[in-house]
């Protein structure tokens, strides 16, 4: 008897712990209904920053409303935290975030239009396509009261940049034939960049941070050793002289970085009092997702980005919550499927793709069929939460270069059957694919595993082209495998991959699109096979992105640039699948919040301030 | 004298074993198909000079048994060598291991001033309505997986408010009294605490009880309680020293727990502690840090069984009779 009553007892409990566990399903509505996309297009831009001198300083003045200086904002990086704070060192997207906080370049883009801006520098002009001057601002200073002049600029580009300092991503970048740009001070409040040759995605990186010479000349003196542990997360955060809005006060490993506001900041507001308003800017890094999820729901975090089925759940929190949620709209990488049109043989003399496969994949009809058979639509309602917009383009739905001619299109099986019978398919009783020469078709289609999200995609591009009658096996495989295949083994058949892109200058993947480059992944040419033969359109892309990144003017370039996309658009080497949606949600308190496409949700962080009362 | 002598013994025997882990980690962490580059490697703007030079620099283009030379060579010397990002591995450690110890040091002390009492306690009261409770409850605490108690108890944060999520100090420790500081970790450790001791607490407390109880059993205690002597003195002079020495056993264990026990939990919570460090270097096959850690718990293994073996020395006149006609 006493039993029984143990075991109803220790049972209740279970049942109770269970059922607290257990929420409610949400309704599961397929597509989440946003705040209609108006959310970012309504919403009132201040006039563009300008420049006033006041006293001999030339400071540049803030348009946004008048706000209120105090408190602090408190955003999240995932992962295990910034690994460097010097900008020349920073070779992971946090690292670079957090020393951009601090150090300010010369330009920026603009939030909305993209186009460069001044920053530090007062004006600039560009001459001949190969002559940029550059201004800078009279009587602004370093956070330790030291002026900001041209001997600077010329020690961060001559001394660290083509020095060779550091992360050297910037100087491969400006390296033309072989010959790098040169810097000269004209005076000093005056500097001149002259590059080899007209290349017009200098300007873009004109927008690099500037270094204290005073602080950082020493370090490059005992050599690049030394260098590459000059102000590590090590450092006393006391060292730092920053231009930027804030300057770091503290740095727990594994927990937070905190910045405070740069008295000498030279961004003022149309009071003439200078900016940032909050006093403080803090960064807690969290280990994953669901961490930095909990902690936003329980108001240690400001700020947050979204993701698929999270937007729902805090779009039902939103109505009794003290945030906003911002759709910004797609992101800026891409995904894609691809096929390996690789004709080459490897070192033993067998082809890295079956042969039989190869007529497949270099069909230019057979891309296209599967082109059309793959529901994007679907996969962006079921697998994005249709927080997403399909994609057709090889360069990312808010590039400004973005071919808006090339149209997006519907799935269409019947398209995809008729192009594979022109080419010589054809489907024996039980509906399956056979080639003209009698040969089945099946090949495998990988992807990384442990990234869900492109799981689920392999499963639905495998479902999509089984109504094809295609066999296709669809294997995930680990993340440093799949690469290795991709770049040095290549015996791959089809592939779903993503790549990182920027919204403001194609020619950052040219390492993608021109036929030697190191991450042409579906036609890779490697060291041996440099020389061999190349597809015509291969060819015009490569011509496309030398002479796109020669000219100067915008819609000069943006013809070549509409052209590469066209070209990949029509002969499909790359089929794109889908952007997600980029969400944010920001407590209300939070005021100057203009969400823009290209800069994010706090992209103008010096004019955000905290108005506690009503909105 | 003989105590010394073994002592030595023990820690030289420990060099081989020290060899072979190394060896073994080593090796199973460089043929694992982890690239340390393969982000940089799919990244469109990283240059193929930069990849070359990261690969120089991490010393991925000479062959293992290169590689590991370097290594023991340098860590004998005391040097644990450069992390992937080019900081110090020392310097890595010593940032989080005061944070690990602070949480195992308060989680064994809780327990074991708690679990053995209590285990003592139901041994006493054997079969009784107490012994019955406490049963259940440790059943409870040993079958809830730490990682799901701890989300269970980071849910409890987000919905009631009352304690931090995750993290040890909050963003304005900088500026606040010595006071507010103590009392901000202390909110910020009730948690994973909780979640440690709850776990430990349900196997110490059945060890003891176990121990007790068969000890209870002997026939040295019947005699001593036939002998008239009263109860307190029965248990607590005769029968409890009897029964401490398994828990000596687990004391050692305990100890190497001290630095990597708590990973999973430390990992759930965001505590800034090793466990996190590890399982990211791990992820990364950061080389260096991997095997400095995995080095540090085979030492402290081998130094916790040392020492607990050493205790049974001093408390079990058995064991020292045996080591001594040994010796």
């Amino acid at each position: 008897m006493k039993r029984i009553f143990y075991i109803i007892f220790v049972l209740a409990i279970v049942i109770f712990i269970t059922k607290a566990c257990i929420k409610k399903d949400m309704p599961q509505d397929a597509a989440v209904q946003l705040r209609p996309k108006a959310q970012i297009t309504d919403i009132n831009y201040p006039a563009n920053q300008k420049n006033i001198t006041i006293n001999g300083i030339d400071y540049l003045q803030s348009q946004a409303p008048i706000g209120k200086f105090g408190g602090a904002l408190v955003a999240s990086t995932i992962g295990e935290g910034p690994k460097a704070f010097n900008p020349f060192n920073s070779k992971d997207n946090i690292s670079s975030q957090m020393s951009d906080i601090m150090y300010d370049g010369l330009l920026t883009t603009h939030p909305v239009t993209g186009l460069p801006i001044p920053k530090l520098a007062k004006s600039f002009e560009i001459i001949n396509g190969t002559d940029y001057i550059i201004h800078l601002r009279r009587g602004i200073k370093w956070s330790d009261g030291k002026p900001i002049t041209a001997d600077d600029v010329v020690f961060t580009w001559r001394d660290i940049i083509f020095g060779g300092y550091g992360n050297t991503s910037i100087r491969d970048s400006v390296i033309i034939d072989g010959k790098l740009p040169e810097v000269y001070k004209l005076d000093d409040y005056t500097v001149k960049f002259v590059t080899p040759q007209p290349f017009a995605p200098f300007v873009s990186l004109l927008s690099s941070p500037i270094a204290p010479k005073h602080i950082f000349q020493p370090a490059v003196n005992k050599g690049k050793a030394y260098f590459d542990t000059f102000l590590s997360t090590n450092a006393d955060p006391k060292t730092f002289v920053t231009s930027g809005a804030f300057r770091l006060k503290e740095y727990v490993p594994a927990q937070r970085a905190v910045f405070e506001r740069n008295p000498n900041y030279y961004l003022i507001n149309t009071e003439n009092k200078k900016l940032p308003y909050l006093d403080k800017l803090v960064y807690l890094i969290v280990g994953d997702i669901n961490n930095e999820v909990l902690k936003f729901e329980g108001g240690e975090l400001d700020v947050i980005g979204l993701r698929g089925a999270n937007v729902a759940r805090f779009k039902e929190l939103e109505k009794h919550s003290d945030f906003t949620i911002y759709n910004i709209g797609p992101d800026t990488g891409t995904m894609y499927l691809s096929m390996n049109l690789n004709t080459r043989r490897n070192d033993k003399g067998d082809f890295y793709v079956d042969p039989i496969k190869q007529i497949w994949f270099q069909d230019k009809n057979f891309r296209t069929a599967v082109d059309y058979a793959i529901d994007r639509k679907n996969m962006v309602l079921n697998i994005a939460n249709g927080l997403a917009q399909p994609l057709f383009t090889a360069e990312s739905l808010n590039s400004i270069f973005l071919n808006k001619e090339l149209k997006p299109y519907d799935r269409d099986l019947n398209k995809s059957r008729e192009l594979l019978k022109k080419s010589g398919f054809y489907w024996d009783k039980k509906g399956r694919l056979y080639d003209k020469f009698g040969h089945r078709v099946e090949f495998n289609l990988i992807t990384n595993a442990g990234n869900t999200e492109r799981e689920a995609i392999g499963v639905m591009v495998k479902q999509d082209l089984e109504d094809l009658g295609m066999k296709v096996n669809f294997k995930p495989v680990e993340f440093n495998s799949l690469v290795n295949k991709l770049v040095s083994t290549l015996d791959w058949d089809m592939v779903i991959m993503g790549f990182t892109g920027s919204p403001l200058e194609p020619n950052g993947g040219k390492n993608v699109w021109l036929s030697d480059g190191t991450l042409h992944v579906y036609n890779m040419r490697l060291e041996k096979d440099l020389n061999s033969k190349r597809f015509d359109w291969e060819k015009r892309v490569d011509y496309l992105f030398i002479h796109g990144a020669l000219a100067t003017d915008f819609e000069e370039r943006k013809k070549f640039y509409d052209e590469y996309q066209e070209i990949i658009y029509n002969e499909k080497p790359m089929i794109y699948i889908y952007s997600p949606l980029r969400i944010y949600a920001i407590r209300n308190k939070f005021k100057n919040i203009f969400p823009s496409s290209l800069g994010g949700i706090t992209y103008n962080i010096e004019e955000i301030f905290i108005n506690r009362e009503g909105k | 004298m003989e105590i010394l002598k073994y002592i030595l013994k023990r820690i030289l025997q420990t060099i081989p074993l020290l060899i072979i882990v190394s060896l073994i980690s080593f090796f199973i962490i460089r043929l694992s198909p982890v690239d340390p580059l393969a982000e940089l490697r799919l990244n469109p703007s990283v240059s193929k000079e930069t990849l070359q030079r990261e690969t120089e620099r991490l010393g991925l283009d000479k062959p293992i048994i290169i590689q590991y030379g370097k290594w023991a060579k340098s860590f004998v010397k005391g040097d644990l060598g450069v992390t992937s990002n080019g900081e110090l591995v020392s310097a890595k450690l010593k940032e989080r291991i005061p944070n690990t110890l602070l949480l195992t040091v308060i989680v064994i002390f809780l327990s074991w001033s708690v679990g053995v009492p209590l285990g003592i306690l139901a041994a006493i009261n054997w079969k009784s309505p107490l012994d019955r409770l406490l049963t259940v409850l440790t059943s409870i605490g040993m079958a809830i997986p730490s990682f799901f108690f701890a989300v269970l108890l980071l849910i409890f944060a987000v919905k009631t408010g009352w304690f931090p999520v995750g993290g040890l100090t909050s963003s304005n420790f900088l500026e606040m009294s010595f006071g507010e500081k103590v009392f901000d970790i202390t909110r910020h450790l009730v948690l994973p605490v909780t979640v440690l001791f709850t776990l430990s607490l349900a196997g110490l407390q059945r060890q003891m009880r176990a121990n007790l109880l068969d000890v209870l059993d002997s026939d040295y205690v019947k005699f001593a309680r036939a002998k008239g002597l009263s109860e307190f003195k029965v248990i607590f002079k005769h029968a409890l020293r009897n029964a401490i020495n398994p828990m000596i056993t687990l004391l050692g264990f305990e100890f190497a727990g001290l630095l990597s026990g708590a990973a999973l939990t430390e990992y759930v919570f965001q505590y800034p502690g090793l466990g996190r460090l590890i399982l990211e270097a791990v992820l990364k096959s950061d080389i260096n840090l991997v095997m400095a850690s995995l080095m540090m718990g085979a030492i402290m293994l081998v130094l916790g069984n040392l020492i607990a073996d050493i205790l049974l020395i001093i408390t079990d006149p058995r064991i020292r009779q045996k080591n001594g006609g040994q010796a």
